[in-house]
């Protein structure tokens, strides 16, 4: 059976662990340490090798949810995890220093990826900055071609991160019947 | 802003030739009495800019690029409204430098506090001091007939509103399915005939919904809180937020939109300017994010009909996605929104690419349209040329699968 997956990636602490948490059928598995660089300013622990979870659909099949590790020395893991990816969720922490500089950073990383496939954004943390705002994130893109999905999330919530989800499946077919 | 503060404002200089810049900065510090001084861009809290320099627009584009956040000042003879910018009128005077920097440091401190208070989620934050209105508040002229009562001009600025977390608690209340009972009202319509085509289209001036929006643009413009009132519940508008508050639920404003307003109700509509001290006492579950807001009453305005102005012949796009996390989410949106964010189509095209009813696809692009996303194509290439279809992925039948199983089907 083929092994179909869905790309968390992102900043540290911008939500990937508790998003996959959010809509995976099993706990997921964490590869969480305590933090030891330039991380432990913003969380405790953090993802050093990948977080997964999954979806069990009907008829037995099961889609995997891959988050990447935040910081930037993981990055060559990348590569292998989106092997035989659906599609990417780029989750963004609002309250970084440069959220739009994170934004282009994983946008040129994971380019080839979503030039394949399609990539929906989550911009989290909303409720504690504002700014820059969902609008600003759109301008921003317009520099890259790209008309992705821009929702702010709660990575908490099972229904922002269902959304995110479902944009971006309708953004590689908006003909999909559900 | 008061002369006692201490610490002066640091603003670096954009778009001016060497003598301006100069100018600028002994004008600062003479005739501003030091409220700010001049300094090099990685210093700066503030930037101001000439937006009549030929290259004006780059450099405000590179700002808000290279420091998303900073309060920005543009600096022009004509009149500018520019998101998120502070905006100063040539020749420049004390008064409104003075002005300008007191609501940026209203705003500052409001954030501070409000994320000060998000943190510790504890008692109601403290108001912060009150500042001073912007001088230059002439009410601007207004894109429909709604009366502005002046004799209630605010005492003072409407800063405190950025006190308020943003509530988006509303938009959550409801999703597509509880939408049929109303939604299907445009049955058996033949979209060739032009006199039924006519049953289908509604005029957004004769509802709750023309005169909300009439009165959120003369906010704006204003950047003063006013308040809408009407023979129904008065609504609070707070533009610098972008909030609203009404003290309704759903289903009763959702009664409200829907009704024609007579010219009895017209009347009565009032658009006054509330002293935003008091207005922020208010209920903080009533207050809601201006877009969303607008965008639901978009919906239940509209029923399944498209907004009059609109050429449903014609096609249409979107410029980019709506932030449907916080928004109400219709029949198909997300499918809808996927394809017209793709490529101009007709909106009866659209329903029939998606195999979904015209109505779902009318009370959309109507919700799109209020929150100023969706344009109608003017290139005459958009509506002789016809759109590739979209491709098939390999893998639908997984997607479809994921798709149900996201939907709890």
């Amino acid at each position: 059976m083929s092994q179909y997956k869905i790309i968390f990636t992102g900043p540290v602490g911008a939500g990937k662990t508790t998003a996959i948490n959010a809509i995976s059928d099993v706990p997921p598995i964490k590869t969480d340490a305590a933090a030891s660089d330039m991380t432990k300013n913003r969380k405790a622990s953090t993802t050093v090798a990948m977080d997964y979870g999954v979806m069990n659909l009907a008829g037995g099949e099961k889609i995997h949810l891959y988050g990447t590790p935040g910081q930037e020395r993981f990055d060559f893991m990348w590569d292998i995890l989106t092997n035989g990816g659906i599609g990417l969720i780029l989750l963004l922490d609002n309250t970084r220093a440069d959220p739009f500089q994170d934004m282009r950073f994983f946008l040129d990383a994971f380019g080839k990826f979503i030039d394949d496939t399609s990539v929906a954004i989550g911009v989290t943390q909303m409720d504690l900055s504002s700014t820059p705002s969902i609008e600003d994130y759109h301008a921003q893109l317009q520099g890259f071609g790209l008309k992705p999905p821009v929702f702010s999330v709660d990575a908490r919530e099972k229904n922002d991160v269902s959304l995110l989800v479902q944009a971006l499946l309708y953004s590689l077919d908006p003909g999909l019947a559900g | 802003m008061s002369k006692s503060n201490k610490t002066p404002f640091r603003i670096a200089l954009h778009g001016m030739d060497s003598r301006t810049y100069k100018t600028m900065e002994m004008y600062l510090k003479g005739p501003c009495r030091g409220a700010a001084v001049v300094v090099e861009d990685a210093e700066a809290s503030i930037d101001m800019i000439d937006a009549d320099h030929p290259k004006a627009r780059d450099i405000l584009d590179a700002r808000k690029a290279a420091a998303p956040g900073r309060p920005i000042i543009l600096l022009s003879l004509q009149n500018l409204q520019l998101d998120n910018t502070y905006f100063i009128k040539k020749p420049v005077n004390v008064q409104q430098i003075m002005a300008v920097l007191d609501k940026i440091k209203a705003v500052a401190e409001a954030r501070k506090a409000a994320a000060e208070r998000t943190k510790i989620a504890q008692a109601p934050a403290k108001i912060p001091d009150e500042p001073k209105p912007p001088m230059d508040d002439k009410p601007k002229k207004m894109a429909m007939d709604v009366y502005v009562n002046k004799a209630k001009a605010p005492k003072t600025g409407d800063a405190a509103e950025h006190h308020k977390a943003s509530k988006h608690h509303s938009a959550m209340q409801l999703n597509e399915g509880g939408f049929t009972a109303f939604l299907g009202t445009l049955s058996d319509i033949d979209f060739d005939d032009e006199v039924q085509l006519l049953t289908a289209c509604y005029d957004p001036r004769q509802y709750f919904l023309g005169y909300v929006m009439s009165a959120y643009k003369t906010a704006n413009l204003q950047s003063r809180v006013l308040q809408l009132c009407s023979i129904w519940k008065p609504l609070t508008i707070f533009p610098e937020s972008q909030e609203v508050w009404i003290d309704a639920d759903d289903k009763q404003t959702r009664a409200f939109a829907g009704m024609p307003l007579g010219k009895g109700s017209v009347g009565k509509m009032i658009l006054t300017a509330v002293d935003s001290t008091t207005a922020i006492q208010r209920a903080e579950d009533k207050f809601q994010d201006m877009g969303a807001f607008v965008w639901k009453l978009a919906i239940w305005t509209s029923k399944g009909r498209f907004p009059i102005g609109l050429d449903i012949q014609g096609p249409v796009y979107l410029e980019r996605w709506p932030n449907f996390t916080r928004l109400v989410i219709t029949p198909d949106a997300l499918r809808i929104a996927a394809l017209l964010v793709q490529a101009p189509r007709t909106p009866l095209e659209v329903a029939g690419l998606l195999h979904v009813k015209p109505q779902y696809v009318f009370v959309f692009i109507s919700a799109c349209q209020t929150i100023g996303i969706l344009k109608q194509s003017e290139r005459q290439a958009d509506a002789v040329i016809a759109v590739e279809p979209t491709k098939k992925p390999k893998n639908e039948g997984l997607l479809s699968k994921i798709l149900n199983k996201l939907r709890g089907a």
